[in-house]
């Protein structure tokens, strides 16, 4: 009687044990999976498989960390699921089975390793949430050269050789009539004297095509003031 | 020996496209759904379309006959028809280099957006993540990417006009390509800005009608326009949506600025200016209207999106807190759910109540926006959201630029003009190089716009330097050519000009109606401003997130006084100056003069 009591402890204590270790929850982690958000349609079942896996790869990620420790699926301890999909874990030694991994220990090697755990879910940093490890965000692409300032480059270019050339065809258009009028400038000139002569000058008529002499047009022509 | 004859339009046609151009601006995009929306959806329109026949036409019709008349820009005009108004002249350029100076800026930042959307991630769609990687940037997640991108990174502003900074390097460079660009479209005078404008007036509207289909199919747009046609017609009782009305109609078709006198000073004598002046007034009017559907389809789609983020927040707060499968909750049954667990769980339900949000459609939608931050945050948050957001955003970039820069056409043109028209300027310099002198100084006077505090600035000349002063102008032009140049006198200039004399609904509307309306506003302003007390601006706060109102410092204020007596006493300075100018010399004041010849020797 006494050896049977004796045999059935020994079998029952350590899941007893687990179980209050990872109640305990002073070391452990919340973990959320947001499966349907993130695959709709192809959403996988979450069940005992899963589990395993999620198991296991909680375990890779502490060997990666440890480098020289040999964790176990056993040593991830797993508690309070509902059907959320949201659980607690907690990670013990692989030397001893009652001592846990301690918080930050378990953060750094989730941190490190994130990714490779996402992959093995088909998740996201947004779907696959430790809560209280936030996931480190993506280094920010740095270019050598900024890319808008190739199209400002490439533009201002542009607009720069247009405004070049009309300048440059300006410029030839004015030394050709320039030069077209300096062979008849004479008789030009002669003119502008007689004209000059008379008293009335004519060089303010020269940007204009006429001027509305405004005498000679109608009786009302008076500004009133 | 004689210099070339006064240059004119290629065709009629390049002429209107010009005024279209010019006309149809940014805020035919930014101002008038918002004024839509404040004043009743559909509704405003009716106030809109009878301030556009009432004011609008009329006044649009009395510029272009003067530029058409006297074939010179409007300081030559005004002194023409007296040689004691050449202040208005003055007083219209004094107020288009303020325009330019600021104006232009707004091309810059939209040069700056579309440069950063050739990216594969639009810059604005995510904020910027931290020295440690371990979150984003701490004004980013207070505010929104599109906001952190806007205030930080484009305009890199100040929490105050009173703390300024160095030039932003990156927007110096987008003005001094703005200015470039607008020296390319002038160096040759009409000449080439008629060559531009069949392209600046018409690609807006392909890109308008693009966005349109585009805005249609989007989720959530058709919320967006039922909202704006649903007419809320008690808003026509509330006096602040005419006097809006007709202060848009009047600033959304340019007048006073002497940009279309100088437009219609290159006209032939005989251009049938009337009927030109109706259909760019009803081009321009129908273009916001259009614009409106487009701003009105995207705010629908934004909108849309925000409920549907809420509720998605709210669906997963209770999931995370009462642990439910993800297929019980789903986005339709959030509100009945938060009831039911409320009921059923009262306690757990108390330790996320702070949390809960009410999620609205009717508030989205109610959020209005206009400016720069409509166009430049409201626009490019919903463009991010859109599949392929880099081709949507270069596009309305672009658009955006035609606008800006085909007004900025009409506002250099109104400076270049008359200046070209002095003759001691245009003895010295040729045309090319004063344009490109008048392009430099406005550069190198706009880069005080790109420092730190420069937007604030913005905001000053852009609510105070153009507006009083011009109601004042055109009042005075209206008053000018009805009684002081007479209005029978106008109308046989007309019949010269047309063949026949306007008609009694023109001659109703230049003599009694439309100063009678604009006294109205001019009053209206003058009262907004008494009882306005201290000027204030918005303000960005970057620990909050958002913007404050905070009121100008001194210096500010008289700035704004600076900003308006210095264009408001053009006028009677220069009476003054033609008086005692007479009185010197002997000559009577008013005279019979026997030869007179338009220019008086300026």
């Amino acid at each position: 009687m006494k050896m049977i009591t004796r045999i059935l402890l020994l079998i029952f204590l350590p899941s007893v044990i687990a179980r209050d270790l990872c109640k305990d929850g002073k070391d452990g982690y919340k973990v959320r999976l947001s499966i349907k958000t993130a695959l709709g349609d192809e959403a996988y079942e979450w069940n005992e498989s899963e589990m395993f896996l999620f198991r296991s790869s909680l375990a890779f990620a502490m060997r990666k960390y440890t480098q020289r420790e040999t964790f176990d699926i056993s040593n991830i301890l797993v508690c309070n699921e509902t059907k959320r999909v949201s659980f607690v874990f907690v990670v013990t030694s692989p030397n001893d089975s009652t001592k846990l991994i301690p918080k930050d220990h378990v953060a750094s090697a989730v941190r490190q390793h994130k990714h490779r755990i996402n992959s093995a879910f088909l998740l996201s940093d947004g779907t696959l949430e430790f809560v209280g490890i936030p996931p480190t965000l993506a280094a920010p692409i740095t270019y050598s050269t900024q890319p808008w300032l190739i199209v400002f480059g490439v533009v201002i270019g542009a607009v720069a050789v247009g405004i070049v050339s009309l300048l440059m065809s300006t410029m030839t258009r004015r030394r050709r009539a320039a030069d077209k009028g300096v062979d008849s400038g004479q008789e030009e000139e002669q003119m502008e004297g007689i004209v000059k002569g008379n008293g009335t000058s004519l060089t303010r008529l020269e940007s204009k095509d006429g001027v509305y002499n405004q005498a000679f047009s109608n009786d009302e022509r008076f500004t009133k003031l | 020996m004689s210099k070339e004859a006064r240059p004119s339009w290629d065709s009629p046609m390049q002429f209107v496209l010009a005024c279209v151009s010019y006309a149809v601006g940014l805020g035919n995009v930014w101002r008038f759904p918002y004024l839509c929306q404040m004043h009743g959806g559909g509704g405003f329109l009716i106030p809109y379309l009878l301030m556009l026949v009432l004011e609008g036409i009329p006044l649009f019709c009395m510029e272009l006959a003067i530029g058409q008349r006297m074939r010179l820009g409007s300081i030559g005009a005004w002194t023409a028809i007296s040689p004691y108004l050449g202040g208005l002249g003055i007083a219209s350029v004094v107020t288009s280099v303020y325009l330019c100076l600021y104006y232009n800026i707004i091309n810059a930042w939209s040069f700056w957006y579309l440069f950063h959307s050739f990216q594969p991630v639009l810059p604005w769609s995510e904020c910027p993540v931290n020295s440690n990687r371990s979150g984003y940037v701490q004004e980013c997640e207070v505010a929104s990417p599109t906001q952190y991108f806007f205030y930080r990174e484009t305009l890199n502003v100040s929490s105050s006009i009173d703390e300024n900074g160095g030039v932003h390097m990156g927007l110096a460079l987008c003005l001094l390509l703005a200015w470039v660009i607008v020296f390319l479209f002038i160096v040759r005078g009409v000449k080439s800005t008629g060559m531009v404008v069949y392209f600046t007036a018409t690609f807006p509207y392909l890109v308008l009608i693009i966005y349109l289909i585009r805005g249609f199919t989007l989720h959530g747009a058709w919320n967006g326009v039922k909202y704006m046609f649903t007419p809320k017609l008690e808003q026509l009782a509330n006096p602040q949506t005419w006097i809006n009305a007709a202060t848009q109609i009047f600033f959304s078709l340019g007048l006073g600025f002497g940009s279309l006198i100088a437009f219609a000073s290159y006209n032939h004598q005989n251009n049938d200016f009337e009927k030109q002046a109706v259909a760019v007034s009803l081009i321009n009017s129908s273009t916001s209207v259009f614009a409106c559907m487009v701003t009105f389809a995207i705010y629908g789609f934004k909108a849309t999106l925000n409920y549907e983020s809420c509720l998605e927040r709210m669906r997963v707060l209770l999931l995370n807190t009462f642990g439910l499968s993800e297929s019980d909750v789903s986005i339709d049954n959030v509100t009945v759910w938060i009831s039911h667990l409320n009921h059923t769980n009262p306690e757990m339900f108390a330790t996320i109540a702070s949390k809960i949000e009410v999620c609205s459609l009717e508030a989205e939608l109610d959020t209005a926006v206009e400016g720069t931050g409509l166009a430049f945050i409201v626009y490019s948050e919903a463009i991010k959201n859109m599949p392929v957001s880099q081709l949507w955003s270069v596009l309305y970039f672009i658009m955006l630029l035609l606008l800006g820069m085909g007004s900025m056409l009409g506002n250099i043109t109104a400076i270049i003009t008359p200046l070209g028209d002095l003759k001691i300027l245009s003895r010295t310099f040729s045309n090319e190089t004063l344009n490109g002198l008048v392009c430099l100084v406005c550069l190198l006077l706009g880069l005080g716009f790109t420092t730190r505090s420069g937007s604030y600035w913005f905001t000053m000349f852009n609510d105070y330097g153009a507006t009083l002063s011009l109601l004042f102008i055109v009042l005075f032009e209206v008053v000018s050519v009805c009684y002081i140049y007479g209005l029978k006198r106008f109308e046989k200039d007309i019949e010269d000009m047309l063949g026949h004399r306007p008609n009694w609904y023109w001659r109703v509307m230049w003599a009694a109606v439309s100063p009678a309306l604009l006294i109205c506003l001019f009053i209206v302003y003058i009262i907004n401003y008494i009882q306005g007390g201290t000027p204030t601006y918005q303000a960005w706060d970057k620990d909050l997130g958002r913007s404050v109102v905070k009121e100008y410092p001194a210096y500010g204020q008289a700035f704004i006084a600076l900003l308006l007596i210095s264009s408001l006493s053009c006028v009677p300075l220069v009476a003054l100056y033609e008086f005692c100018k007479r009185k010197h010399r002997g000559q009577p004041i008013r005279q019979r003069q026997t030869v007179c010849t338009v220019s008086s020797g300026l």
